[in-house]
């Protein structure tokens, strides 16, 4: 899924490589890239799913807008993955809900209706 | 609590424009931005922009957004990134949040240039992942250089959905369809042409009947659309995808305006509000308060350069920093290269409007506006196509937009667009082409073509712009594709030209039999067997 030349724009400056935490697996990405663009280099699809219909939400506006992307990163949900920039050993979670009633849990248990482990890669 | 003299919100063509013609008179601007790179969308536009020179027609959006930002900079404005404007009040004084800390500022004038965000289509399926905006795909491939999906169906025909519909071509993806409820393609034929002859399908009058997919797209089902908008039964279509991107148009994100108590307007009735503005310095019904860009009405980033230059300007008049009669200097001077990018077919004030004729009463081609290309035989009518001995240049521009840089690239005057920039370029037979392909790079739309109809032993060459990866080598077969991408015959590459002056389009040119100089329009490197596809 990465570009790795491009007729206009060549060859791709990038980071240094970091790993991450994805839903207990470990991923690798760029430094500084939009978390989702890790993600999506990597196949994930799906970033959370909703509270009320537990659909499956991804990538939207990638640009901060719509919040459709959000996940629970270092803790912390809602965190929108299209503008925040990967670092080394960052832990991201699928997102389950409002991510948890507080600061720092990651999944509801509502959720567990197994759709999100097959999207794990 | 830190003053400017300028504040402007959004640093994107608008915004950077404004700053830099404020700055340029004297004035102390800062610029705030919610991202972390200013440039707002600039920086995704590979293509060549519209217009004339005054315009920075032929130079990709990138390099625009560069030159402004490195403009404004060395005019010493501030830009602020990582920095959401979050509130607007009274006597001009703003709320940014930087690293979640929350600042006031004031200013003696304010230009919100915040632009739009885009439009969606509620379509069965419209919340899986997968479905993204036109605007999401652009981010993904030009910014985070990651391809957005495999196999993509556009829905939109509008410049966005075809500009960034040949942008993922160009980042490798598979374009499934261009599909638009509408029934004519709303955006430049030109920019449709470049699609469907790479073979790229057009549905127009249809729209997504829904979405396929448990945890995200893996299909689509199309359907036609008749007067009322529903789908005609029996119409339905599946294409396999695992991407949607729907390109719907735009809203003016105004919502600083209304916070700040702009008077609005609904141009037209649950169509969406507009602040009640000067059309070109963007001057609000609030003291100090100007708009500029899309988030005073939906144009393009040529535009809302200008109308932030204005915005600029009228500001440094407001705060003394320039006379009146110098204002109307400057102003009458952007107002005309305002004016020649709001003439043509698709100006704001068209909109809606359906055209059979051009200006100078050329037919428009239905095939062209039902199709994406121009049908067999029909180029002919236009005054940029004609046959001629010896090399010379084709050009199939066949509606009035505001473009001119053919003209200025010909150094033999082969090319003749007038002084009107939206008339359709002309080429004189007897100008004498020397073959140099400067016009061939030069059209943003990718219109221009060289022809040699005879180059002897029943041949002919053709020249095209290639902007693709891997740049075929000379001597390379594979097979010439006509205006609709259907392979026409077998071609031989035996020129392939590049130079700093091409700006990174590549020039094929490809050997074919002569009788088809006037269909083969593109290469494809895969060898077909004709009559069995």
């Amino acid at each position: 899924m990465r570009l790795t030349d491009h007729p206009i724009l060549g060859r791709p400056d990038r980071g240094r490589v970091v790993t991450f935490n994805f839903d207990g697996g470990e991923m690798s990405g760029f430094e500084g890239e939009p978390i989702a663009a890790a993600l999506r280099a990597a196949g994930v699809a799906v970033h959370r799913y909703t509270k009320k219909h537990r659909a499956p939400r991804g990538v939207f506006c990638a640009i901060g807008r719509c919040t459709d992307c959000v996940m629970v990163v270092d803790g912390r949900p809602n965190v929108r993955t299209c503008v925040t920039p990967l670092a080394e050993g960052m832990c991201v979670k699928t997102q389950y809900g409002a991510g948890g009633g507080e600061l720092g849990s990651s999944a509801a248990p509502e959720a567990a209706d197994g759709r999100a482990t097959d999207e794990k890669v | 609590m830190k003053r400017y003299d300028l504040i402007v919100v959004g640093a994107g063509p608008a915004g950077l424009s404004a700053a830099a013609e404020a700055a340029a008179h004297g004035l102390g601007v800062a610029v705030f931005d919610e991202n972390s790179r200013p440039g707002g969308q600039l920086f995704k536009q590979i293509h060549k922009f519209f217009g004339s020179k005054e315009h920075k027609a032929k130079i990709r959006g990138y390099d625009i957004g560069a030159g402004l930002l490195r403009e404004a900079e060395g005019l010493g404005v501030k830009v602020y990134l990582n920095s959401p404007v979050t509130g607007m009040y009274l006597d001009r004084e703003i709320v940014a949040e930087t690293d979640g800390a929350v600042s006031h500022y004031r200013a003696d004038a304010i230009v919100v240039a915040t632009g739009a965000s885009e439009n969606m289509v509620a379509f069965d399926g419209w919340t899986l992942p997968g479905v993204m905006g036109a605007g999401a795909a652009q981010t993904m491939m030009n910014i985070n250089r990651v391809r957005p999906g495999s196999r993509v169906l556009m829905l939109g025909s509008g410049n966005v959905g075809l500009v960034v519909g040949y942008q993922l071509l160009q980042a490798g993806c598979e374009l499934a369809a261009v599909v638009d409820a509408a029934p004519r393609v709303g955006g430049y034929g030109v920019h449709a042409a470049k699609l469907a002859r790479c073979g790229v399908p057009f549905f127009l009058s249809h729209t997504i009947v829904k979405a396929e997919g448990e945890t995200r797209v893996t299909g689509v089902v199309i359907g036609r659309v008749d007067e009322t908008w529903n789908i005609v039964p029996g119409t339905q279509k599946h294409f396999d995808a695992d991407t949607i991107c729907v390109a719907a148009g735009l809203s003016p994100s105004t919502r600083l305006l209304l916070m700040a108590g702009c008077e609005m307007y609904e141009p037209v009735p649950g169509g969406g509000r507009l602040p009640v503005c000067d059309e070109f310095t963007g001057k609000t019904s609030v003291q100090g308060i100007y708009a500029a860009g899309d988030v005073s009405g939906i144009e393009e980033a040529s535009s809302a350069m200008i109308e932030g230059r204005a915005a600029g300007a009228a500001a440094a008049a407001e705060l003394g920093y320039i006379s009146g009669g110098e204002l109307k200097a400057r102003l009458d001077k952007l107002e005309t290269a305002l004016a020649s990018l709001r003439e043509g077919m698709f100006a704001p004030k068209n909109r809606g409007k359906v055209f059979v004729k051009t200006d100078e009463g050329y037919d428009i081609s239905d095939s062209l506006l039902r199709n994406g290309y121009l049908a067999d035989g029909e180029a002919t009518k236009y005054p940029g196509v004609k046959s001629v001995a010896g090399i010379h240049p084709v050009i199939e521009c066949t509606q009035n937009i505001p473009c001119n840089p053919c003209q200025d690239a010909c150094p033999k005057g082969c090319i003749k667009v007038g002084t009107n920039i939206v008339s359709l370029p002309a080429v004189d037979e007897k100008a004498g082409c020397i073959g140099c392909g400067m016009c061939v790079a030069s059209c943003s739309g990718q219109a221009v073509f060289l022809v040699n109809e005879d180059v002897g032993g029943g041949f002919a060459t053709v020249t095209a712009p290639y902007e693709f990866l891997p740049v075929p080598q000379k001597g390379e077969r594979g097979v010439a594709l006509d205006r609709s991408g259907a392979p026409v015959c077998e071609a031989e590459i035996v020129d392939v030209r590049t130079s700093p002056s091409f700006d990174r389009t590549f020039l094929l040119t490809f050997r074919v039999p002569g009788e088809q100089c006037s269909r083969a329009r593109f290469w494809r490197r895969e060898v077909r067997r004709f009559g069995r596809d």
